[in-house]
């Protein structure tokens, strides 16, 4: 080994920041409305915001696959509601707490023992399923405009993302709360016998990631209309930009600012690929998923390898 | 790890970044240096790409770009989805693109994306399907084909396979798609009147809905055939339903005495057409569609197109009406002597 610790995670902080130089050039170098920037951006604020609960959530060593379904489940329950002849504030309400249900249903199904891989894996399907089911596999659509789509002119998705972000950093990094998760990533049993509630800490995340993307759903939904499954493998880009950011997918090791500076890399390298698509032929399509493909990977050595404690190595 | 692994990942993170500042200054020099005739920047989404349908238009996009000198982006999501098409649409006018022409899969969602792109200053058009024309403030919508059009053809084909002295009698079918799919139902509604007024002896038995499923299509229009000892024809209207219908008359056996024909694509229909279980069926020029498409696009930026009758590069005698639906034309037919001429 040449480099010392210190030394390899300071060069491991290296890569995320020339990613995103890199992503920033391509962007800023095809942009000719920058204002129009911002309706490109909504989709990763949407994502951002997701993965804000699902950085806690990896903290703990767990996962949650299914908040694409919760999405769709609850933008079909509004939808429905609203087809009904409800008034579209308590349709949405009806949404918001629809998701709310459907991730303390996940967070009850971790508590009672499932791996939250199988747990949120079965979910998805479920949800995804039942939100097809209520719909009729019909969209819904005609929706009255709503000035809560926007505040202060900014696409409300952003706020979400804001008040998330605020919301997770504090109570990661300046609660018992937050150390109760890094410590059960790093050893579940270790925090049971230190008296660390595990299976209230679990399902609080579990049922916020629901809260979390009730609210996104109600919000589209305001705005475009209930499609079912409309945002089916969003769970994997928030994941990716937790990933990306650094923290690690066991749990124990990460936080939330790391996942801000993920996601900002991940939608600028999908926004500047798909700019760079239209003056470059190589840039299409499959191309694209495939690039992103091998920057996951890159980033994922990366972090192993940074990561990696030679202390631990050495036994 | 080796020190001399981190300097290459180092330069080659240096060169991507190189060539990215490379190609930010290569744009304003071309813009820079044809100020006079600024070169016109068109983007074009399929429904999807991938598929031969939207290949086909894209041959023939490209064939009027090239003819024109526009610099044109061809792409579109790799799955029927409607949130790709609407990021898509943002990117595009952020990058800001002159004219944007979108194929959209939801109609609806696609709309509010397209008014947003007019406010930044593009030119909205949609082709192949429309979006809703208040909300989404389009200028154009390329349309295939007039819905009489295809209706008469349909009934015209058959009459040509199974007509006595100009009149259809006795059992007929329609195998459709999906019982909510905007273009059958039209011109489903617009061939029953004719056939009632004009051909009172032909029976229509219960339209046929098997979805844009190949399977289920074989297995009920199977069915039929069999339920129906005397069935003249049958009319499959949408591109899964033809060859399917076909297969399903292949094998029973009844090529002889029941006439299939309908809308396909030629590269679905070629070994049905080659071995004579249907002899004819059509579909409208998908390349003349793309084509025309860009053709339009053009001429938008010289102003608005008058309702009438023009003429765009090489396809003449095209509608446009008031509301901004222009109409590629009638069918083409495809048979026995054509259908190598087409590859969609």
């Amino acid at each position: 080994m040449t480099f010392s610790d210190s030394r390899r995670k300071w060069i491991g902080r290296l890569l995320p920041w020339l990613l995103l130089c890199l992503a920033l050039t391509m962007v800023i170098s095809q942009v000719h409305n920058p204002r129009s920037l911002i309706s490109v951006g909504v989709p990763w604020a949407r994502i951002g915001a997701l993965a804000m609960v699902m950085t806690m959530i990896i903290l703990t060593g767990g996962i949650d696959l299914s908040v694409a379904s919760i999405v769709s489940l609850s933008s079909m329950v509004m939808g429905v509601l609203w087809q009904q002849g409800c008034p579209v504030s308590w349709a949405a309400l009806a949404g918001i707490l629809a998701g709310f249900i459907a991730g303390g249903l996940n967070g009850t199904l971790v508590i009672l023992g499932l791996s939250p891989l199988v747990a949120t894996l079965a979910t998805m399907a479920f949800y995804s399923g039942l939100s097809l089911w209520i719909s009729a596999s019909e969209r819904i659509t005609g929706f009255p405009p709503s000035n809560l789509t926007r505040i202060a002119g900014c696409p409300t998705e952003y706020w979400i993302l804001g008040a998330t972000f605020l919301v997770a950093l504090f109570v990661t990094h300046f609660t018992r709360f937050g150390r109760w998760c890094y410590a059960i990533g790093d050893n579940p049993l270790a925090a049971r016998c230190a008296a660390i509630p595990v299976h209230r800490t679990q399902w609080c995340l579990y049922a916020a990631s629901g809260l979390v993307a009730g609210l996104l759903a109600v919000i589209y939904t305001m705005r475009d209309g209930a499609i079912p499954n409309v945002h089916r493998g969003i769970e994997l880009h928030a994941i990716a930009c937790v990933v990306v950011g650094g923290t690690l997918i066991t749990g124990g090791r990460g936080g939330i600012p790391l996942t801000l500076l993920g996601i900002v890399i991940v939608a600028n390298v999908d926004i500047g690929l798909s700019f760079m698509s239209s003056s470059f032929e190589f840039f299409k399509g499959e191309a694209r998923l495939v690039m992103v493909g091998i920057l996951l990977i890159v980033v994922a050595v990366w972090n192993e390898w940074t990561e990696r404690d030679s202390a631990k190595l050495m036994g | 790890m080796k020190r001399s692994t981190q300097v290459h990942w180092t330069l080659a993170l240096l060169c991507l970044i190189n060539s990215g500042c490379g190609s930010s200054s290569e744009p304003s020099n071309s813009t820079s240096s044809s100020s006079q005739t600024p070169v016109l920047r068109i983007g074009m989404m399929p429904k999807l790409i991938g598929i031969s349908f939207f290949d086909a238009a894209e041959r023939g996009a490209q064939e009027a770009a090239e003819e024109l000198g526009i610099n044109l982006v061809y792409d579109g999501p790799t799955s029927d989805s409607a949130e790709e098409q609407a990021t898509l649409v943002n990117t595009w006018a952020a990058q800001g693109f002159d004219v944007i022409a979108v194929a959209p899969n939801d109609p609806e969602s696609i709309s509010s994306k397209l008014a947003e792109a007019k406010s930044a200053g593009v030119t909205v058009m949609t082709w192949d399907t429309d979006a809703n024309l208040e909300k989404s403030g389009r200028e154009v919508f390329i349309n295939h084909t007039p819905n009489q059009g295809m209706a008469d053809t349909l009934i015209e084909m058959m009459i040509d396979g199974t007509g006595v002295d100009g009149k259809l009698v006795g059992k007929y079918l329609i195998v459709s798609g999906v019982q909510t799919a905007a273009n059958q139902n039209a011109w489903m509604g617009l061939m029953q009147p004719r056939l009632e007024q004009e051909h009172p002896d032909c029976e229509l038995l219960p339209t046929l809905y098997p979805t844009e499923d190949q399977s289920k299509a074989l297995e009920q229009t199977a069915a039929a055939i069999d339920a129906h000892k005397d069935l003249q024809g049958i009319w499959a209207i949408t591109s899964v339903a033809l060859p399917a219908a076909a297969k399903a008359v292949r094998d029973a056996s009844r090529q002889k005495d029941v006439y299939v024909t309908g809308l396909s694509l030629p590269s679905l229909m070629d070994e049905y057409i080659k071995d004579q279980t249907i002899d004819q069926f059509a579909l409208f020029d998908v390349e003349d569609l793309g084509y025309l498409t860009i053709y339009v696009a053009k001429q938008l930026q010289a102003g608005p197109i008058a309702a009438g009758t023009h003429d765009f590069g090489r396809v003449k005698g095209v509608t446009v009406d008031e509301n901004g639906q222009v109409i590629l034309g009638n069918p083409v037919i495809f048979n026995q002597e054509n259908i190598d001429n087409y590859n969609f």
